[in-house]
């Protein structure tokens, strides 16, 4: 049996903080939900966790390429969030073009009046019976944010993991499920649906962040001691 | 960076093109994702119908499972006792998954509808027949293309050697590529195919929910006529979605070795990340000029 050295505490710490950056990273992603994929809602027509999971994966197949060729923490963790800001970004820019070409509609935003970026008027542009449909300025720079800390912080659960066992396939696997967990918690504390950090659930971030420490806790000390480390 | 590390890039691309046009078709032919609660509704508001109606989950848990079932037989026929050639291998591969989505469906279909037969809808058998193979035809396709381009990054003798096991990195991007069909070409189906009864350019009105069109040109409307629309615009654009994040998250770390010039790699991919928030932005201001405001608006706040 092994023993319990400070390295233990810094590879549970480093999958607590990707937990973290995750479960709260989930709440800047723009999401409608089945609504808004019949242009009833504001943000992009799936659900939060299927988008999340799908824009941090992607970055985690970066970070994986990268952590192949160095060691250096940074590189690793960027190389994720730029996998998945390039993910997500290039989702709601073709989710933009479904909008505005094949349904016919502007993005535009229904939780405030003005776009808090670009001081556009919004209510002008909502159609008739909807809440809003696309995605503005506002959830765009808004889900990029979310991909930016989503995309890191499943890097830096999967870069904690490669140091304790060094098995890629086995690390990515227990990354994308913690990543998972992350994304459902903070799912069902918006409830399915948010426009970006403009909306009102957003103030509902510090619950997210106490039920993913608790839950990424939980699961660090186990996926290390399953790893092999302590 | 080499020739071949760019051809080998650039036929990434293609196939994911192809994958994210076939994956989307795939999910409009079996009315999967979100679009399926206005299918799954219209027969409760009294709107029976002929559209194919299967939810096996949503897309990026299912596309997950299509592509890792694939891989993992892949993998398995490559192995050492069979040593099959890899393109056999994946083709082998891809008809489990075909088939594997073939059974879902057909159970998801008669389920779900059986269970409306209090509302008087039907289990069609011709439907049943005609859009099963629709539909794993085209997850043939999806499954085929997801493999191969993780067999691309993954195989020993190729210059990319992503450390990450097949079936992982098909799993992933399987995921990926779900979510992209989710949040694209979906739309068009969701917000436009299904409702065409009503005026071009505005969201669907809540009021009218589950008012689906059930009608066709001539005779009544199939799954198989909804694909025939989106494959002009809604397929095509989630292809070209899943086509440009295979192109460009690969095309920065192969232009740039990321083991000498990670941080270029970084920064390249930060500026493409800059530059798509401009061109939406540009997107934004153009459809707001081109549409303008809605005439039935009444509020206070000028456009």
């Amino acid at each position: 049996m092994s023993t319990f050295d400070a390295s233990t505490l810094v590879y549970v710490l480093q999958i607590v903080i990707g937990g973290l950056l995750v479960g709260i990273g989930v709440h800047f992603v723009p999401v409608g939900g089945a609504p808004a994929a019949m242009a009833q809602a504001t943000g992009v027509g799936t659900g939060t966790v299927q988008l999340a999971t799908g824009s941090g994966l992607t970055g985690l197949i970066s970070a994986g390429l990268m952590m192949s060729v160095t060691d250096n923490i940074l590189l690793i963790v960027l190389s994720g969030a730029v996998g998945a800001m390039i993910m997500i970004d290039v989702t709601m820019l073709v989710g933009n073009w479904v909008y505005i070409y094949g349904v016919g509609v502007p993005p535009v935003a229904a939780k405030t009046d003005y776009d808090p970026i670009t001081k556009d008027p919004q209510p002008p542009y909502i159609s008739p019976g909807t809440v809003g449909h696309g995605v503005p300025t506002v959830s765009y720079v808004s889900g990029t944010i979310g991909g930016l800390m989503g995309g890191a912080g499943g890097s830096l659960i999967y870069y904690a993991l490669m140091n304790i066992n060094g098995v890629s396939g086995l690390s990515a696997f227990f990354a994308i499920g913690i990543f998972v967990v992350n994304a459902v918690i903070a799912s069902y504390n918006i409830q399915g649906t948010i426009e970006g950090f403009h909306d009102p659930k957003f103030k509902r971030v510090p619950r997210a962040v106490q039920a993913c420490f608790v839950a990424t806790l939980i699961i660090g000390i186990f996926a290390v001691l399953i790893h092999g480390g302590a | 960076m080499d020739m071949v590390s760019m051809g080998l890039l650039a036929a990434m691309g293609a196939l994911a093109t192809i994958a994210g046009t076939s994956e989307d078709l795939e999910s409009d032919v079996g009315s999967q994702s979100n679009p399926n609660s206005q299918v799954q509704l219209a027969a409760q508001v009294g709107h029976t119908h002929r559209i194919y109606n299967k939810a096996i989950s949503g897309e990026p848990p299912s596309n997950a499972l299509y592509a890792a079932l694939a891989a993992v037989t892949a993998s398995v026929l490559m192995s050492d006792p069979y040593g099959m050639n890899a393109f056999f291998s994946i083709a082998v591969g891809a008809l489990v998954a075909a088939v594997f989505n073939g059974i879902l469906s057909m159970t998801s279909y008669m389920g779900r509808n059986t269970s409306q037969a209090r509302f008087n809808q039907h289990v069609y058998l011709d439907v049943l027949r005609s859009h099963t193979t629709t539909i794993m035809a085209h997850a043939y396709i999806t499954a085929f293309c997801v493999v191969a381009i993780s067999y691309i990054m993954t195989a020993p003798w190729l210059p990319i050697q992503h450390p990450f096991p097949l079936p992982v990195i098909a799993f992933t991007w399987g995921i990926a590529l779900g979510a992209i069909g989710s949040s694209t070409g979906d739309v068009h189906y969701g917000a436009e195919r299904e409702f065409q009864q009503y005026p071009f350019g505005a969201g669907l009105n809540a009021a009218n929910s589950g008012d689906i069109v059930t009608k066709a040109e001539a005779g009544l409307r199939s799954s198989i006529d909804n694909a025939w629309f989106c494959a002009k615009f809604g397929g095509p654009v989630t292809g070209l979605a899943f086509g440009l994040i295979v192109f460009l998250d690969n095309w920065r770390t192969t232009i740039f070795d990321p083991a000498t010039q990670g941080w270029y790699a970084i920064l390249t991919g930060i500026l493409i990340v800059i530059l798509l928030n401009v061109y939406n932005r540009i997107l934004e201001i153009r459809s707001k000029k081109r549409y303008g405001p809605y005439p039935e608006y009444v509020g206070d706040i000028k456009a």
